[in-house]
């Protein structure tokens, strides 16, 4: 996999010299959470699991744990999702 | 978000609920193919509901086949759904149509007539002209020309010089401008009496009898020009007058309306006291204002703080209550309060200044009750001493002024 580390080292040092904005360089999911309340995330690859107390989301690389309470989804289009209720912690795996 | 829902409302959306091993690859797998879900909750039992719009309903149910899960649809809302709903609710929708199509009969016609602009022509006069020209409470409004009653008005009315009628919605308003006539002259046998005393200065008759002359002293209700001619008389021509002889009348005596011009000159007294050190508490034009409710005896304070910085202060308190019906209050007040904010003073004078401002006071006091179109001729003050010496100075201003004084008064002859 060297040759992967080496691809994504070269392709972060360009995004930064040229100020490209990580989730369309990068291929980096946009998270925008709303105090505790909201979980908004751009560029996903899917939902991996829900229930009322976890939501796992698959991203470019690994995945966004969102742990909580009363979760619902409120959105979900082809790279759009929104998680709504007491959010506890967020987590990557 | 609102947009995303509006459309889903106009297109029709249902809440169906999933069952099977991995709802979440269902959801996936939809989320991939551009089928928007949302509002996805789990539900007790491993299921997940979640709304859909309609036309994805059917795509949704191969890709539930290929993941292996099952689906339910719970119900059915948007405006697809209404529509059919109403479509089996024959009678709803009548009543509706009927509603609305009474509410459009209702607004076509003239439920309220306001008449504008008129002050000596009643409101039921013009209104009862509107009527014989076909306008009036409750005839429809297609039948009502505003052309021709604006012209019966003008004809009709000869008080009226020009009238507009107008239809907005459900009420109709006639405006109206009035001529002004020349005021009738009053042809009663009328007195002139002084309304208030004072010296004769000019008697200036123009019908009537004068009884009082220049330098006279009236008292107000004293009759200055009589409405009484007497009549004139006159012994015959080149005979000595004889007594127990009666002259020969010439004309005889007559009543008119006593006309003329009496001016006299008026006394006003005014009367202003200033005290050399003043103390006192005044408004210094601070003001605090509290808005709260009440309820029930219990004050809640929505505005304004909850202590009155003032030491001193007067208090203004507007309370606003919600109309009562029949025997039902609401106990609920709002209630507005001022506190203006008072402070001692003390002003000492110097007894020249003192004098100066109580002459002003009294001054103005006096022209305060002078009637008006009155000319000043003289004014003059003078200090009331009362004998001991106190904090006050007293002024009284006197102001001498030439007017009118004569007011017409009816008689019975």
């Amino acid at each position: 996999m060297a040759w992967q580390d080496v691809k994504k080292k070269v392709k972060r040092q360009i995004s930064e010299i040229l100020e490209i904005p990580g989730d369309v360089a990068l291929d980096l999911p946009k998270i925008i959470l709303f105090g505790n309340i909201q979980f908004y995330i751009e560029n996903h690859r899917g939902i991996l699991e829900y229930s009322p107390e976890r939501v796992r989301v698959s991203v470019g690389e690994g995945e966004v744990l969102v742990e909580g309470e009363n979760l619902i989804l409120r959105n979900i289009l082809p790279d759009e999702l929104c998680v709504e209720g007491r959010i506890f912690s967020l987590r990557f795996d | 978000m609102f947009l995303f829902k509006l459309i889903s409302f106009l297109l029709g959306y249902v809440t169906i609920l999933v069952t099977g091993d991995a709802p979440e690859k269902l959801i996936n797998m939809a989320a991939s193919r551009g089928i928007s879900l949302w509002d996805v909750t789990r539900t007790g039992d491993g299921g997940i509901r979640l709304k859909v719009r309609v036309n994805a309903v059917k795509p949704l149910r191969h890709m539930a086949r290929r993941t292996r899960c099952r689906f339910r649809i719970c119900s059915r809302e948007g405006l697809p759904f209404y529509f059919a709903r109403l479509r089996r609710r024959k009678a709803l929708a009548l009543g509706a149509v009927f509603c609305v199509g009474v509410l459009y009969l209702l607004t076509s016609f003239v439920w309220f007539i306001e008449v504008r602009g008129n002050e000596q022509l009643s409101s039921a006069e013009l209104l009862e002209v509107a009527a014989e020209a076909g306008l009036a409470r409750g005839v429809p409004k297609w039948r009502v020309e505003t052309g021709v009653v604006e012209a019966k008005i003008i004809e009709r009315l000869p008080l009226v010089a020009w009238t507009g009628v107008y239809i907005k919605g459900t009420k109709v308003i006639i405006e109206v401008a009035e001529r002004t006539l020349p005021v009738e002259e009053d042809q009663q046998p009328a007195h002139i009496v002084a309304g208030k005393a004072g010296l004769i200065k000019e008697v200036l008759v123009v019908s009537g009898h004068p009884v009082v002359k220049e330098g006279d002293t009236v008292v107000p209700g004293q009759v200055l020009i009589s409405g009484v001619i007497p009549a004139v008389e006159e012994t015959a021509p080149g005979t000595e007058p004889e007594s127990g002889q009666k002259p020969r009348e010439i004309k005889p005596a007559a009543y008119v309306h006593a006309r003329g011009i009496v001016r006299a000159r008026v006394w006003y007294e005014g009367y202003g006291e200033v005290p050399i050190i003043e103390e006192g508490r005044r408004l210094t034009g601070n003001t605090e204002t509290r808005t709260s409710i009440k309820f029930e005896g219990k004050e809640i304070i929505l505005s304004g703080s909850k202590n009155i910085p003032f030491e001193y202060y007067e208090v203004d308190t507007l309370v606003k209550s919600l109309p009562s019906w029949r025997n039902l209050t609401i106990p609920v007040e709002l209630i507005t309060t001022k506190y203006h904010e008072l402070a001692d003073y003390r002003i000492e004078r110097s007894p020249e200044e003192a004098r100066r401002l109580a002459e002003e006071r009294a001054l103005q006091k006096a022209l305060a009750s002078l009637s008006p179109n009155t000319r000043v001729e003289k004014q003059w003050v003078e200090e009331v001493q009362t004998g001991n010496v106190e904090n006050l100075v007293r002024v009284k201003a006197i102001i001498e002024a030439v007017e009118d004084i004569g007011t017409d008064k009816h008689f019975k002859p």
